[in-house]
């Protein structure tokens, strides 16, 4: 199955190098490093994978109820997020499916690793969670653990990832309480994906930010099980002068 | 006498009366129950939003204090309980710089 939200992180700074890359995550997206427009090859198909992650990608962004409502919540806060600027169609290794690349301000698609438009739905909104925290917080993802855990446990949560049918299609059959099981488990495995820390490690910071972060509903202030409570949300957000001003 | 600059807007309901009816509707659902329990493993209580809706409309009617003062606690009880942890990070005042920037496509290790 696939693991979303693998947290990248920037090595260099004007050329100058502290850890590897391998440290931050990003040999996971080798194309990250390389020059960015390699031409194809001539006998290359038309409707390569990059074609159909692009096409998904923006059927995703003008179609999900999600992504939509993420947007708009960020374009409010001054970071509107355009297509062709802060997402990118790649090749990535293993089975990781996206990431958000704090240095670029950029949410990267595993194009070889994506190919529903249902997964691609939930790949985006994930990321535009890791998007809009960087947006609205000062969010230390290359060297505080505590934040980076606390990103994917909202992430995992609020994104659809644990919702109960996806869990069920991955044969988790939990009920009660199972979703936080679910977010508990992926956020520690995004967590291990990309740093290198122990099982231990990772668990202590995912088990100290859990109370705080699993209860950070920001933008939608409930966790959206439907594209009705996204309705729902999106709402209160157009309320919230109102709202704030009549308490 | 003139209102001073800046003077006070009429005090509303945080939120419109069918906002509360349909917050409850909602509340009440079947779909919404199941997923409740799905992720925090109680079960639901919506009367809340019941006794919001009712105040609401009192408040529509006959401008009551008591009406008002019921919604502005019920309201503040939802915020606080949304704040109940501390965050783990600090809230930004404005955007990142480099948001907008274009894009480095040298390699890295260029200068």
């Amino acid at each position: 199955s696939s693991r979303t939200g693998v947290k990248e992180d920037t090595v260099s700074h004007r050329g100058e190098q502290q850890r590897s890359d391998e440290d931050y995550g990003y040999g996971l997206f080798p194309k990250r490093k390389e020059a960015k427009y390699k031409k194809g090859s001539v006998g290359e198909s038309l409707f390569t994978f990059h074609n159909k992650c692009q096409l998904m990608l923006h059927f995703a962004l003008e179609t999900s109820p999600y992504a939509k409502f993420l947007l708009g919540v960020m374009k409010q806060s001054g970071c509107t997020a355009y297509q062709d600027r802060h997402f990118s169609c790649e090749d990535c290794d293993g089975t990781v499916s996206g990431g958000f690349d704090a240095a670029t301000s950029q949410i990267v698609l595993c194009q070889n690793n994506v190919h529903r438009q249902s997964h691609m739905n939930r790949v985006v909104t994930h990321e535009l969670i890791h998007a809009f925290d960087h947006c609205r917080a000062h969010v230390d993802w290359f060297n505080n653990l505590k934040h980076l855990a606390c990103s994917e446990i909202r992430a995992a949560n609020l994104s659809g990832d644990c919702s109960f049918g996806n869990e069920l299609s991955r044969f988790n059959f939990g009920f009660k309480r199972h979703h936080q099981e679910c977010v508990r488990d992926r956020a520690l495995r995004s967590v291990l994906a990309v740093r290198k820390v122990t099982p231990e490690e990772a668990k202590k910071v995912v088990d100290e930010v859990f109370d705080s972060c699993f209860n950070d509903l920001a933008p939608f202030g409930r966790i959206p099980h439907s594209k009705n409570d996204v309705k729902f949300a999106s709402r209160d957000f157009q309320n919230r002068d109102r709202y704030y001003g009549n308490l | 006498m003139t209102a001073a600059a800046g003077a006070a807007v009429a005090w509303r309901p945080p939120r419109s009366c069918e906002d509360y009816w349909s917050e409850w509707k909602h509340c009440k659902s079947l779909w919404n129950r199941f997923h409740h329990y799905y992720a925090f493993g109680t079960s639901l209580t919506c009367r809340q939003w019941k006794a919001d809706y009712e105040a609401c409309r009192e408040w529509e009617k006959e401008s009551s204090a008591e009406a008002k003062e019921l919604l502005q606690q019920s309201e503040r009880a939802r915020v606080a309980e949304q704040n109940k942890f501390a965050p783990v990070w600090q809230l930004r005042q404005k955007p990142p710089d480099d948001w907008y920037l274009p894009l480095d496509h040298s390699k890295p290790q260029d200068s």
